[in-house]
């Protein structure tokens, strides 16, 4: 079979192309954080398309979809004849990917952990992928995140619960061992959600128990949802502090849930929407946010 | 060729058959009468062998019922049911071949063509081969059934038995006849005819014996003059009969009842 | 024997004919599933390929892509869709036969919606409970979950149907509704356990993809789906005297019960195995019987490997629509099947009630 010869014979180098000296020439770019990653570290021009969830910078928004990232179109991807394809590890499904690299696709996996190292990280791994030198970048945007820490230790943490969606009645809202948790923590506040991983519907009275003082949502849900009023008239939202703080903190989703190279920026705008009155260090201006 | 010894079928813990025993013989016409819910149709579904009893044994050629290997059986007892619906749109012409499925292991399957062309021609229905059987009238569906079983019987070696449910009931009075000389020709060649039949005047032209059920029981069994005597039928059915002219039977309808 | 009467009875003749056109429209959708697709390839890495395939002579550098696309992407994917575009056709075609109804098809007995929830299972408890499982299995959790899945809903619906020895149609018909809206429940639960990311990919998995196929799965899915399709185009007379209803296929020397059995495992392991490495694909199994049948008449001996033949066809087709006409992205394929074939579906049946 052909397929076992190449999985013997390392078809990987030979669909790389003859351009694999310098950095690769057709990228494509798998999860949000990825891209953001290769556009700061000067690959933009070599991206010839994204997944769905890379949403920044503009210039990627105005590339070819491959699609969703959870459902992979194994031939598509090889018909764009890319030389690298950096694949965030939460790209999908396993099948596919298992016959992207029987087939000797170009993969490079990417780590995603939502903490500052875990940005660091993926920025090192990408730019290993890109055969650049992404150390600056990677300690530039942990400095700028280790920056805020001691700030962000002394803050009154703030009861919120960061709401996914609410079309359908119940707010879809966030337990622990998500990006939305894990950023929450790092900018002043508490999960109020506690017992349960992952998105989860709430109800009524499981909200009046724990008592958020402020929620988070996206600022395209809130819009679609008809504003701050139509969200707090949520049974399950009108029976909390917020109804009458009316402390609804809209946020760009891709850009404060992504965990990529603007995490620290994010970091400090979610603390500043979090806590109005704390002082925050100003963070350097950086060529990438 | 089928006999019932002594069968009683239940259910819902009502007796519809009580220790009814018959043997329907090779050559003859045996028609079964009696009132509605009397048992006549449990009776020939239990000598079909798709009615289990609770007591008693049937047997066919000696051996009981539930011996026979169901595709040996088929190729020398065929039933006619009051009813046949489709699963799926066919043509006449294929419903009857359906009637050559135990035959196609058999060298009988050679003359599968002709069995089937053959049983058309003898039930009527030759012109309805190529109509969509949706499409033909009661009478015209109960005949292509009527073929269906001639043509399973097509072959066999053994004395072949064919059961009959109320063949005639949506047959026009022309139909009837042609169907109960078919039946008497049937009898003719060998062929043991048992026939469900409401209508007392045909099964007094057809039988040679004729079986009377009343509340699932065997209520009397013998020749046309003995089975259907008219004390005997207004003990049945509640209304006096009374004899006409050339040997039929009238049931007086403006009569009280008992 | 009648001039009407040869014109109208399938004849050996009529089924040696039709039966190989099946055969090449098959292997012509297989041809073109392997020559077309998004990513091109050109007639010299197609023939350098082949001659690479048979060892006449080794593959150059330059070709290296195009045998992977042909050998590794899309062969085991077209071989896939023909297993599993049979299995569904024929399993669908003999659920119809048996339950002499036109709505039934594969999900009817509860196969899919068992398969379904477990794979959602296996999708939403890989990290925790099968998580020892998944470490060991890997890309096998999944399909085997969703095969012991579908086996087990059809098992028990068999079971529920089964009064005294006696599968009667309408007490399966109503198992299989039971089981399956206990499926549905049970699915329900799960999805709620489950996170936003394997809601999506639970989404995905339902609306079926062929992405996943590999070499590796093949033999499986060749024993596991090829031999009961086959074993179902063997009950071809049975399935023709129950067309006459039960108590006429026994007086035609079928054994009823028997036949039933073999017939619901047999559909059931050749669904289960499909679904099991492509997600649910609706359509396929309800509408190609209908197509066969409205072709050629209700006679199972045509209808059978029609159906699985057809139904090969329509899925190797519809997969290379899916992966071609959103590329670099891909359409879930139970979406192209659906959107193929009911149009067409509905056509046939209006133009053959305008004839009629």
């Amino acid at each position: 079979m052909i397929g076992r010869r190449l999985l013997l014979g390392g078809g990987a180098a030979a669909l790389a192309g003859p351009l694999r000296a310098a950095m690769p020439a057709r990228i494509v770019a798998v999860g949000g954080a990825v891209t953001e990653c290769a556009f700061a570290l000067g690959a933009g021009g070599h991206v010839i398309a994204v997944d769905s969830t890379s949403r920044f910078p503009a210039a990627a928004r105005a590339l070819p979809q491959i699609g969703y990232m959870r459902a992979l179109a194994p031939e598509g991807l090889i018909a764009l004849h890319p030389d690298l394809l950096l694949l965030s590890e939460e790209a999908g499904p396993p099948q596919a990917v298992a016959v992207l690299r029987a087939a000797g696709a170009p993969i490079r996996a990417i780590p995603e952990v939502p903490t500052g190292e875990g940005v660091a990280a993926k920025i090192r791994a990408v730019a290993a992928a890109l055969d650049v030198d992404g150390a600056a970048v990677a300690e530039a945007v942990l400095a700028d995140w280790r920056a805020l820490d001691a700030r962000v230790a002394a803050l009154r943490p703030v009861r919120a619960i960061f709401v996914l969606s609410a079309a359908r009645g119940a707010p879809v809202v966030s337990g622990g061992h998500t990006q939305a948790a894990a950023m929450l923590g790092a900018c002043g506040a508490e999960n109020a959600v506690t017992g349960f991983n992952g998105y989860r519907p709430l109800s009524a009275e499981a909200a009046a128990r724990l008592a958020p003082e402020a929620v988070v949502i996206m600022d395209h849900v809130l819009a679609e949802l008809g504003g701050v009023d139509a969200l707090l008239g949520i049974p399950a939202l009108a029976v909390t502090p917020v109804a009458r703080s009316r402390r609804v903190l809209p946020i760009d989703g891709s850009y404060v849930l992504s965990f990529g190279p603007r995490a620290a920026q994010a970091r400090r705008d979610l603390t500043r929407l979090l806590h109005p009155d704390a002082t925050l260090p100003d963070l350097p201006a950086r060529a990438w946010t | 060729m089928i006999e019932a010894d002594g069968i009683t079928v239940r259910a819902g813990g009502r007796a519809l058959l009580e220790g009814v025993s018959l043997a329907l013989r090779p050559g003859e016409v045996l028609a079964v009468v009696g009132p509605n819910g009397a048992g006549k149709s449990t009776l020939l579904r239990a000598l079909a062998g798709d009615q289990a009893v609770a007591a008693g044994q049937v047997r066919v050629e000696g051996r009981a019922l539930r011996a026979w290997r169901p595709g040996e059986l088929a190729r020398r007892r065929a039933v006619v049911s009051q009813q046949v619906a489709l699963g799926f749109p066919m043509r006449a012409a294929e419903v009857v071949a359906l009637a050559r499925l135990p035959w196609h292991t058999t060298a009988q399957a050679g003359r599968d063509a002709a069995a089937i062309a053959l049983a058309m021609e003898q039930a009527g229905v030759a012109h309805l081969a190529g109509r969509a059987y949706r499409t033909l009238s009661g009478g015209e569906r109960q005949r292509v059934q009527v073929a269906r079983a001639l043509a399973q019987l097509d072959g066999a070696a053994a004395p072949a038995a064919l059961l009959l449910d109320e063949p005639t009931a949506s047959l026009d009075a022309g139909h009837r006849g042609q169907l109960l000389r078919l039946l008497r020709r049937l009898a003719a060649q060998g062929v043991a005819v048992l026939v469900v039949l409401h209508d007392l005047n045909e099964a007094a032209f057809v039988a040679d014996r004729v079986a009377m059920l009343i509340d699932g029981r065997l209520a009397v069994l013998g020749g046309v003059a003995e089975a259907l005597e008219p004390g005997l039928l207004q003990d049945a059915y509640g209304l006096p009969f009374r004899s006409v002219a050339g040997g039929g039977l009238l049931p007086d309808f403006g009569a009280a009842g008992r | 024997m009648s001039v009407a009467l040869t014109a109208v009875l399938p004849r050996a003749r009529a089924r040696v004919a039709v039966l190989p056109l099946g055969v090449a429209l098959l292997a012509a959708a297989m041809l073109a599933g392997v020559l077309l697709g998004p990513a091109h390839v050109s007639a010299a890495g197609l023939w350098a390929s082949i001659l690479d395939a048979l060892g006449i002579a080794p593959l150059p550098a330059e070709h290296v892509r195009d045998a992977a696309v042909l050998g590794v992407v899309r062969a085991p994917r077209v071989l896939m869709a023909a297993l599993v575009g049979a299995g569904l056709g024929a399993a669908g075609a003999a659920m119809q036969g048996l339950f002499r109804n036109p709505l039934a098809d594969p999900g009817l007995i509860g196969v899919s919606g068992g398969a379904a929830l477990a794979a959602v299972g296996a999708i939403v408890l890989s990290g925790s409970l099968f998580g020892a499982a998944a470490g060991v299995m890997g890309l096998w959790l999944l399909p085997a979950a969703a095969f012991v899945g579908g086996l087990g809903a059809t098992a028990l619906m068999a079971r529920l149907g089964t009064v005294q020895g006696v599968a009667g149609v309408a007490t399966l018909l109503l198992a299989g509704v039971a089981v399956n809206a206990l499926a549905g429940a049970l699915t329900g639960l799960l999805v709620f356990m489950a996170d936003d990311r394997q809601v999506r990919d639970i989404t995905f998995w339902t609306l079926g993809s062929l992405a996943g196929s590999r070499w590796a799965q093949l033999p499986v899915v060749a024993v596991l789906v090829g031999l009961p399709t086959l074993a179902l185009c063997a009950l071809a007379r049975p399935l023709n005297a129950l067309l006459l209803g039960e108590a006429e296929a026994f007086h035609l020397g079928i054994r009823v019960e028997v036949v039933k059995r073999v017939a619901l495992v047999l559909a059931a392991v050749a669904v289960a195995s499909g679904v099991a490495f492509t997600g649910l694909i609706g359509f396929v199994g309800l509408v190609v019987p209908h197509l066969v049948r409205l072709g050629f008449g209700a006679d199972h001996r045509l209808v059978m490997p029609g159906a699985a033949l057809l139904g090969g066809t329509l899925l190797v087709l519809a997969d290379l629509l899916a992966r071609s006409l959103a590329a670099p992205a891909e359409l879930p394929v139970g979406v192209v099947t659906a959107l193929l074939g009911a149009p067409f579906f509905l056509w046939l049946l209006r133009s053959r009630a305008g004839a009629a």
